[in-house]
């Protein structure tokens, strides 16, 4: 198994790539749902997927809707939204949603519109395009994430770990970006590229 | 004219820091890494014009813009920020900066801001 690291440049400039990406996106979330979402400064790491669903633990919450987005190009990988039970339900209030159906169907809207947001904003920054998949949504205990599929076929993951959270409607989110080891490497040489373009 | 640039990011400063100099020159142009360590060198270098990211650890650019327009009402602070929501343009408006303006900025962007200020 690889073991590929990023520098703390190469952190730097990803970090930064996400920050605007992710303000972007957020922009669009919140004119979405005519509500204010702070950002937080993203988070990144390289992990070993095992690391990755010890983190997950962590998360307030026994259960959560978690949906998904893959995208394939030069930088592919899978976008993960996470929203807890009672941020689904503030969800639901706010929208004025009655079903569960019904709340589901805002969530993956949601999911496809922040990660498909998220995901072509830093492709563009990296000057490339990526192409997406339809988003699915499970409803799972967090004990049982390692069943998950969408963890499965990753060894290594590059993991960009950032908050939404609209403060006055109660709705907190987390987005997970994981990509897989041949586009950590595109990813860590594009990363260089823009850094050597900026000295 | 002295300028102040501010932001946690490396890229994100070099990116302004370049964009100014193809502008003005040999201007002398201070970095800080967050709001707190702007507001020290606010202080220390009296700068005319501050570039201030809103996302930051130690101190945010909410917190440090009303310290910096403490510090000299007449400093004019640019904010500079992934954050594009409305709510954000008002909120730092109405503390005091002179625009807010969507990383990230390219010399012909850093042209506009600099002719309007």
């Amino acid at each position: 198994m690889s073991n590929i690291t990023l520098t703390e440049d190469e952190k730097d400039v990803l970090q930064e790539l996400m920050n605007v990406a992710y303000g972007n996106a957020t922009a669009i979330v919140a004119d979405m749902l005519d509500a204010f979402a702070s950002l937080s400064i993203p988070n990144i790491k390289i992990m070993q997927t095992a690391e990755l669903l010890n983190e997950l633990h962590d998360l307030k919450g026994d259960s959560y809707f978690f949906s998904t987005q893959a995208f394939a190009g030069e930088f592919s990988g899978e976008s993960a939204f996470f929203i807890d039970n009672e941020s689904a339900q503030n969800l639901a209030l706010h929208l004025e949603l009655e079903t569960d159906e019904d709340l589901q169907d805002a969530i993956l809207e949601l999911t496809n519109v922040l990660t498909s947001s998220l995901t072509t904003r830093l492709a563009k920054e990296m000057n490339t395009e990526v192409k997406f998949s339809l988003p699915s949504i499970s409803k799972i205990p967090l004990n049982e994430m390692d069943q998950n599929d969408s963890f499965k076929e990753y060894s290594q993951v590059i993991v960009i770990d950032t908050q939404l959270n609209f403060e006055d409607q109660k709705i907190n989110g987390e987005i997970f970006i994981l990509t897989k080891d041949g586009s950590i490497e595109w990813l860590k040489n594009q990363l260089n590229n823009i850094l050597e373009a900026m000295m | 004219m002295k300028y102040l640039v501010t932001d946690d990011s490396k890229l994100a400063r070099l990116s302004i820091v370049k964009s100014l100099k193809a502008h003005v020159g040999d201007a002398e142009i201070f970095q800080a890494e967050n709001g707190e360590v702007a507001v020290a060198l606010v202080k220390e270098h009296k700068p005319d014009v501050v570039f201030l990211d809103l996302t930051m650890p130690v101190l945010d650019g909410y917190g440090a813009l009303p310290l910096i327009k403490e510090c000299n009402q007449k400093i004019k602070v640019i904010v500079v920020s992934a954050d594009i929501q409305e709510q954000a343009k008002t909120k730092v408006m109405a503390l005091g900066a002179e625009m807010h303006i969507q990383k990230p900025i390219n010399a012909d962007k850093m042209q506009e801001i600099l002719e309007l200020i």
